[in-house]
């Protein structure tokens, strides 16, 4: 795999727009109006299908956006509500789908991406679906096969950017890079929820390549464009951390870390504070411990990655990281999830 | 909220999802044109404009054409009517974010004025309302649906409108034709709402011309042999209304072609007869996708789509033409569509919305403070 030439060939119209979108207060602010609306056709049970998969969706980009697992949950049991309201319904399978991949659980939401295709529920968006997945579990070739057909059919701001990501996580970061500029330039809307979440997986990909300036960099345009952007904020701390500013790094995570259900910025608190302040490092290791072994029993999939990463680093527990980490290697089979046991099994030693 | 997820981008982003536009001449002021463009379908209390977008209105001469392939002639000249928001600010502690916007005419006028100000904002020529109000659309659209789906009139005598009490947000411009479009302009006018990004390139991301095209007549991909799979209404929905490109025109103009005798058949019989080409005699007036009004007519509540009928029969119009809240145009145009004015009234069985809107600015009904849950029928439920 080197680059997607099919894709680059069908390249149309680009246009060369400064990328403006709604700021970012504005947008939460309008994001929250569209919720509370939904919610309310929700309860009174009057929204069909495709209203509760619209309203499933927003309640998960406000998960993501705002780092908040309880988010996610909402939109899991809206899914499964959904689906055991319509069970015959392509729309109600494909959000089910989504939901339960976004905890990991990789073969159930396979499982309903079948049912939906059965059911000839939109191709185009199931097979989306099911490449997303494949990524994830690690099976990289069938992500790209499906990416590559959908960017040739048409070459816009989605499908480039599925496969600016697949190359990302490959580490093909030259062909990665060209895909984010084409998926960027492709962008014709003013929401910045797509644009931040795309230059956020473009600062995630120079994280992984050790580039922390130019990590820096794409992290801190995604949360100007998106200033609620959790984790946009809790990476940029992690790369000024290791670019040795501790202090920005320790402001940008310690509110996070009061407000988030999400362990990791306790966890990466913790991580800062250790030689600098030792009781408050223990006291955010504690938390996040309490909170990562609180997820592992609802969530074991989802969270067996993040918490083996935590007990190999602050959370000093390399036995039950080896544990997290086999797993974590059972449900995706990726470059990470390889280097995360290997990692364990050292420290195990 | 006739044209509510006219595409995939629309429906991601309600900020720059035309629900509907309006346009008629004032009952308040004479010699005044009012233009209203709503977005954010069902809009909550704290839903708020973009400050990104430019919300603006596209305003042209026109003349009846006297070329056999063109309804109208489109003068070159146009006027804009723009207005752009402010990111919102919290004057009080605690309090609601407070907008606040500029309507911006091409001939210079500007005007400022505060989101949700029932008095709008008022200067030489142009009065602007922005805010929270009850969306004038009604029509039953699912019944619309099922009758696509089934080729038989699905609708019922007591019809139901999803927008029944739901609210928008409106933008209402009142312009005095003289002061900002000039003495010796009109009384035509051919008229567009748009969104469009405010950068230094402004791309479009939604037009809106005459309700229901998006919907009714382009939505229905099943009967187009030449575009099956292909969701035209985002291409559309970025061309310029004046001046179609050329590199889709053929699609839309398929799609039409397409659907437009789906709807002349369901009486079973044909009042829209194809010419050699296979072309329906509507689609080339219905692809000049601009409603026009006469502002030298008075305001008349019923007068959609009169000039074209007009037209069509070859004779003078007699009314303003345009589009006001209050006008029952679903049925109006079903009734073009199906009957082309030669049988019964098609009624969607919905002939209004809760409140009316009213002869005085800003004219479209004040929120509704409690909105019902939309009215979602289940297509399977007995009509």
């Amino acid at each position: 795999m080197t680059t997607c030439d099919g894709a680059m060939a069908a390249t149309g119209e680009v246009i060369d727009a400064d990328f403006r979108t709604t700021e970012g207060v504005l947008a939460l602010v309008n994001l929250q109006a569209q919720i509370d609306g939904q919610e309310r056709q929700a309860a009174a049970g009057e929204l069909d299908v495709s209203g509760q998969a619209e309203f499933i969706e927003l309640v998960a980009l406000r998960g993501h956006v705002l780092g908040c697992i309880a988010d996610y949950e909402w939109a899991e049991r809206l899914a499964e509500q959904v689906v055991s309201d319509a069970p015959s319904d392509g729309v109600a399978l494909l959000a089910r789908a989504r939901a339960r991949a976004t905890f990991h659980r990789f073969k159930d939401a396979l499982t309903d991406l079948d049912k939906a295709k059965r059911l000839r529920t939109d191709p185009t968006a199931v097979d989306a679906e099911r490449a997303a997945i494949f990524q994830a579990i690690g099976q990289y070739d069938q992500a790209y096969t499906i990416y590559c057909d959908a960017a040739e059919r048409r070459a816009d701001f989605g499908s480039f950017g599925a496969l600016a990501t697949l190359y990302a996580e490959r580490g093909e970061t030259a062909a990665a890079e060209r895909c984010f500029d084409e998926s960027r330039e492709r962008y014709r809307g003013v929401s910045p929820f797509p644009l931040a979440l795309l230059e956020f997986r473009r600062g995630v990909m120079w994280i992984t390549q050790g580039e922390l300036q130019r990590a820096r960099s794409w992290l801190a345009t995604a949360h100007r464009r998106l200033p609620g952007y959790a984790p946009a904020q809790g990476h940029l701390a992690e790369v000024e951390a290791s670019l040795g500013d501790t202090d920005s790094a320790i402001t940008r995570l310690r509110p996070l870390a009061v407000s988030s259900d999400d362990p990791d910025y306790a966890a990466q608190l913790a991580r800062i504070l250790v030689g600098e302040d030792e009781e408050a490092a223990r006291a955010w290791r504690a938390k996040a411990a309490a909170r990562y072994d609180d997820l592992i029993e609802r969530h074991p999939e989802a969270f067996s990655d993040h918490a083996a990463a935590f007990l190999l680093d602050v959370g000093e527990d390399p036995h039950r990281a080896l544990a997290f980490a086999r797993a974590n290697l059972e449900v995706r089979k990726t470059p990470r999830a390889y280097d995360l046991v290997r990692r364990a099994e050292r420290a195990a030693k | 909220m006739s044209d509510h997820n006219s595409g995939p981008r629309a429906l991601a982003d309600p900020v720059v999802d035309i629900t509907d536009v309006y346009v008629f001449p004032s009952p308040e002021q004479p010699d005044s044109l009012v233009l209203v463009l709503d977005v954010f379908p069902s809009a909550e209390p704290t839903a708020l404009f973009s400050d990104a977008v430019d919300y603006r209105f596209r305003v042209r001469p026109v003349k009846i054409s006297r070329e056999a392939t063109a309804a109208f002639a489109v003068s070159e000249t146009e006027y804009a009517i723009s207005c752009r928001f402010a990111v919102p600010v919290e004057r009080q502690r605690g309090g609601p974010l407070v907008q606040e916007g500029t309507c911006t005419a091409s001939t210079g006028q500007t005007v400022g004025f505060r989101v949700n100000d029932e008095q709008g904002g008022k200067a030489r020529g142009l009065r602007v309302f922005a805010g929270r109000r009850m969306d004038p659309f009604f029509f039953d659209g699912v019944r619309a649906a099922k009758t696509v789906m089934t080729g038989q009139l699905a609708f019922v005598p007591v019809g139901d409108s999803r927008q029944f009490r739901q609210n928008v947000l409106s933008i209402v411009v009142e312009v005095d034709i003289a002061t900002v479009f000039g003495a010796d302009a009109g009384p035509l006018f051919a008229v567009v709402g748009e969104t469009a990004i405010a950068g230094s390139i402004t791309v479009r991301l939604e037009r809106y011309g005459r309700p229901l095209i998006k919907s009714v007549v382009l939505g229905a991909k099943h009967l187009d042999t030449v575009n099956r799979d292909l969701d035209i209404r985002d291409l559309y929905n970025q061309e310029d209304a004046f001046k179609l490109g050329t590199t889709y025109l053929g699609a839309y103009r398929a799609r039409m072609n397409a659907n437009l005798p789906f709807w002349d058949s369901l009486d079973k019989k044909t009042d829209w007869p194809p010419d050699a080409h296979g072309n329906h005699p509507l689609t080339e007036l219905l692809l000049a996708d601009f409603m026009v009004v006469d502002a030298s007519k008075p305001y008349a509540g019923d007068s959609y789509l009169e000039i074209e009928r007009a037209l069509l029969k070859g004779t003078k119009h007699e009314t303003c033409g345009g589009r006001t809240p209050n006008d029952d145009i679903a049925d109006t145009f079903l009734t073009m569509l199906v009957n082309a004015g030669n049988g019964p009234r098609i009624s969607d069985g919905v002939d209004g919305q809760a409140v009316r809107a009213s002869r005085a600015f800003p004219y479209l009904a004040p929120p509704e403070l409690n909105p019902p849950a939309k009215i979602q029928l289940s297509l399977d439920k007995p009509a």
